[in-house]
């Protein structure tokens, strides 16, 4: 039995195992069909080989490519964080600065308003301007205000009697 | 041995052993110079920016080669719908390696029919014949890189083969 185009194909391309490939050879060794046929796939084979782009062609472009290659891949390589440079957007940092600076001073000032309130233990309002008045800003006198002598006149004027007896000191008492 | 295709060294490496096997499959897809230096470029550039690990430079060289595939296939699909496929065929840089008129002749015209006719097979053969006889991958690694088995790609390749058999005997006639 004559051998089929496929396995004489397989056979050409080396990739025929054992025991396939001994069995092959020997039939190609007396069939003079098969190995005419051969033959004509060797030279088809070869046709097509043949008709391969040239080395030439292929160097010229090897270059070309390489050459582009280098002049962008390699140039963009990642640069290490701390070699890279620092590129700034002056508009946006301004921005940026202003707002913080805004921030910043605002809650310094907010900070330093909320420390002023003093707040007692167990005192659930705590003193601040709306509920301190200052003894210089009273606006009604008390008796502690006025002296001794401004007292017995105003009672005087107003016609009461005033007894005034100090404490632990006895009246002197004359005798008649 | 370990290697990161970001890495410029190591990039350089593969570089020099596979670009001229992706150049090949990227010329034998789209048959034309400038859009394959532009595929290739295009891989390169890619392989190297999403800086991946391979285990070996086979898998890097297979990677590159399934990239490339993909988009030269991608570019005559394109194409296809622009022109028509004869005036690609008009694109084909003939090679110079032959100094003797009459041979030159015979060589850029077997060449050329040759060309033409892994032009005209279906997808699925011209990507199997193109790595198997223009890229030098054997069966297992075909099976890689299009991802289907050793015994499809056997199959593939015999039935490409009978496809340009044909062609060729056709375009003789």
């Amino acid at each position: 039995m004559c051998l089929d185009d496929q396995i004489l194909n397989t056979y050409l391309d080396g990739e025929l195992a054992e025991p396939f490939k001994s069995q092959v050879e020997e039939h190609l060794g007396y069939c003079n069909a098969c190995r005419e046929r051969y033959q004509k796939l060797q030279n088809l084979k070869k046709t097509i080989d043949d008709a391969v782009l040239s080395d030439e062609d292929i160097a010229s472009r090897q270059e070309n490519v390489m050459k582009m290659i280098e002049n962008t891949c390699f140039k963009r390589k990642k640069i290490p964080f701390f070699k890279r440079q620092l590129r700034i957007n002056l508009p946006a940092f301004a921005t940026v600065a202003a707002a913080f600076v805004f921030v910043f001073v605002g809650s310094i000032v907010y900070i330093n308003k909320e420390s002023n309130a003093f707040i007692p233990a167990n005192v659930d309002n705590p003193i601040d301007e709306s509920n301190v008045n200052l003894v210089n800003e009273k606006s009604q006198k008390t008796i502690d205000d006025y002296s001794l002598e401004e007292i017995i006149n105003s009672l005087d004027k107003r016609g009461y009697t005033v007894d005034l007896k100090l404490k632990s000191v006895e009246p002197v008492k004359f005798e008649e | 041995m370990e290697m990161r295709s970001g890495d410029e060294a190591a990039f350089r490496q593969v570089y020099e052993q596979v670009f001229p096997v992706i150049m090949k499959v990227a010329f034998h897809v789209t048959y034309n110079l400038d859009v394959s230096e532009d595929i290739c470029q295009d891989a390169f550039v890619r392989f190297f920016d999403k800086n991946m690990v391979f285990e070996t430079l086979d898998d890097a060289k297979f990677w590159l080669i399934r990239v490339t595939k993909n988009l030269a296939i991608n570019q005559i699909k394109r194409k296809a719908r622009e022109t028509a496929s004869l005036e690609k065929l008009k694109q084909v840089t003939p090679t110079s390696s032959y100094k003797d008129g009459a041979s030159e002749l015979l060589f850029q015209e077997s060449t050329e029919s040759v060309r033409k006719a892994v032009a005209q097979l279906p997808e699925k053969y011209k990507t199997v014949i193109v790595l198997k006889e223009y890229a030098g991958l054997d069966y297992q690694q075909i099976s890689k890189v299009l991802s289907i088995s050793e015994s499809n790609v056997k199959v593939r390749v015999h039935r490409a083969r009978k496809e340009l058999e044909a062609i060729l005997r056709r375009e003789d006639s």
